[in-house]
């Protein structure tokens, strides 16, 4: 099963973790200043390295891949959407089955490795993502000084190149109103945490991306145990958010079980109130309210009602109208699934 | 559903308040929305772009001749052309060698980007360098062991007299003599 279905550790609060490592070939300007042959150069180098790195590993040119698909990764957070629409030219992902691995071509910096897990897995992460650099490193000269460490195109990635992320679920630090607080906080240690946006720049679903905002000047180890840290401090916060909830139960079983009604039994329902239906009901499911549905069909829920995976799904392509018709029918189909 | 303030129109912003911890929904129409300040209160998106965001910053200082270090306009880079105006407005470099050709600005800048100028993490393979054994550190082990020697010497002859070995006594204190006169 893919990552992005699973339920790793912690995962009533925190969804799923990244690593990011940005890197650059030596001799090649960086990707904005790239002209059409500099991008061949590194797309070319970067094929030819594919099949030495092991992991499943496949070699996809953007084009060739269709629009939906591209928009069901960026859905799934293994690419960014910018990148998804973009139609440049030598623009490529290498990526295996599990989608666990995605390496950019070819983004703002020539390569950008990326690895993902569900739950907070940061330290495993890490140790998957410098395996790969270190196979890359033997392939690839990479754009190095030893001031600088990694040299990248934009200087706020510079140094380890690394960038560790944890996308967490916070719906009762907003709801008891408590959620500013935890943001300043953070964002005080150094560390950027910020909601996820949708189209209409709303905070989707309650949902937080935790990353480190400093790369130079630190080390890797470092990076990865202030992230652990100040993710399990945000998860406790959270979690005694929720048992302040749970003193009134009915009150929340009444407000979880509403948006389960809907959720369940409506004929349309369009993404954006999807979104935050499914938020109170992963917050039902993970407090043991919701007895209908499992962690499992959450995550399924989740996924399969975004716009392109629910019509990579129905393998079909459909007007907005069509799909809120079809997503209602795809929800039921998961909650009723034995 | 229709709108909660002219009861007209057709609601489509939905407004939430928190308020002592009670949550109360509103549904405006958009024109009511407007009138009633309610669409500005949404959170506006603060994950602002980097490039565009340096741009104004540091463009905003040029003009007003704050940052003196910034003005090298006329350096360019040798690889790839650049000029430090360029990565002013994009914020991006150009190649690698950017920089190398603005390393004074680069400098500050890092400093208030990221606080420190100096790499500190995992270090490429080929650049690794040998370690290097420091010699005042085998001049102090050397130390070390002479004296730990001269001590087992000194245990040695003492035991050598309660023994009545006088010869080897003598031997050891020659040896004794020899050790510390090359120290």
């Amino acid at each position: 099963m893919n990552w992005y279905l699973q339920n790793g550790e912690d995962s009533d609060v925190v969804v799923s973790s990244r690593i990011r490592l940005a890197r650059n070939i030596e001799g090649i300007p960086f990707t904005p200043k790239c002209r059409k042959e500099d991008l061949k150069k590194v797309y070319d180098l970067m094929k030819e390295a594919t099949v030495s790195l092991g992991y499943g590993l496949k070699f996809f040119d953007l084009k060739d891949i269709d629009t939906l698909t591209k928009q069901s990764l960026a859905e799934k957070r293994i690419i960014s959407p910018d990148f998804a629409k973009n139609n440049k030219p030598y623009s490529a992902i290498i990526i295996n089955d599990d989608e666990n691995i995605c390496i950019t071509i070819n983004e703002e910096d020539h390569v950008k490795i990326q690895v993902y897990s569900s739950g907070r897995e940061i330290e495993t992460l890490m140790e998957l993502a410098i395996e790969i650099d270190q196979k890359l490193e033997e392939i690839i000269p990479y754009s190095y000084s030893k001031q600088y460490g990694y040299l990248t195109a934009c200087p706020t990635n510079i140094g380890t190149g690394l960038k560790a992320s944890v996308l967490v679920h916070l719906p009762a630090l907003t709801m008891t109103g408590n959620i500013r607080k935890v943001l300043n906080i953070v964002n005080n240690l150094g560390m950027s945490i910020r909601g996820v946006y949708g189209e209409n720049s709303k905070i989707e679903g309650c949902m937080y991306q935790i990353s480190n905002t400093q790369t130079l000047g630190i080390t890797e180890n470092d990076i990865v145990k202030n992230l652990n840290l100040i993710t399990k401090k945000v998860q406790e916060q959270e979690r005694v958010a929720r048992k302040y909830l749970t003193k009134s139960t009915i009150d929340i079983e009444d407000e979880i079980y509403r948006d389960y009604g809907i959720l369940s039994n409506a004929r349309k329902l369009n993404e954006e109130e999807t979104i935050d239906l499914l938020s109170n009901i992963k917050l039902g499911v993970d407090l043991g309210i919701v007895q209908e549905l499992n962690d499992a069909k959450v995550q399924e829920l989740m996924l399969y009602t975004k716009p392109a995976n629910l019509q990579n799904r129905v393998r079909k392509s459909l007007t907005l109208y069509e799909q809120e018709v079809e997503r209602a029918k795809v929800v039921k189909e998961i909650i009723n699934a034995q | 559903m229709k709108c909660q303030n002219c009861g007209k129109e057709e609601a489509n912003v939905r407004y939430t308040q928190i308020i002592n911890g009670v949550k109360k929904e509103v549904y405006l129409c958009t024109e009511c929305a407007k009138e009633l300040g309610v669409d500005a209160l949404e959170m506006p998106d603060f994950s602002m772009n980097f490039n565009s965001f340096l741009g104004d910053f540091f463009s905003d200082y040029m003009e007003r001749d704050l940052l003196p270090s910034f003005h090298t306009e006329a350096v360019k880079c040798k690889t790839c052309g650049m000029t430090y105006e360029d990565f002013i407005k994009t914020g991006m470099f150009g190649c690698s060698n950017c920089y190398t050709t603005f390393s004074a600005p680069i400098e500050t800048l890092l400093k208030n980007l990221q606080g420190t100028t100096k790499h500190i993490g995992r270090k490429l393979n080929s650049i690794k360098e040998p370690i290097k054994v420091e010699n005042t550190n085998n001049k102090e082990n050397n130390k070390v062991k002479e004296e730990n020697k001269l001590s087992k010497l000194q245990k040695e002859l003492e035991k050598a007299i309660k023994e009545e070995k006088y010869e080897e006594a003598a031997k050891i204190r020659d040896e004794i003599k020899n050790l510390k006169d090359n120290q």
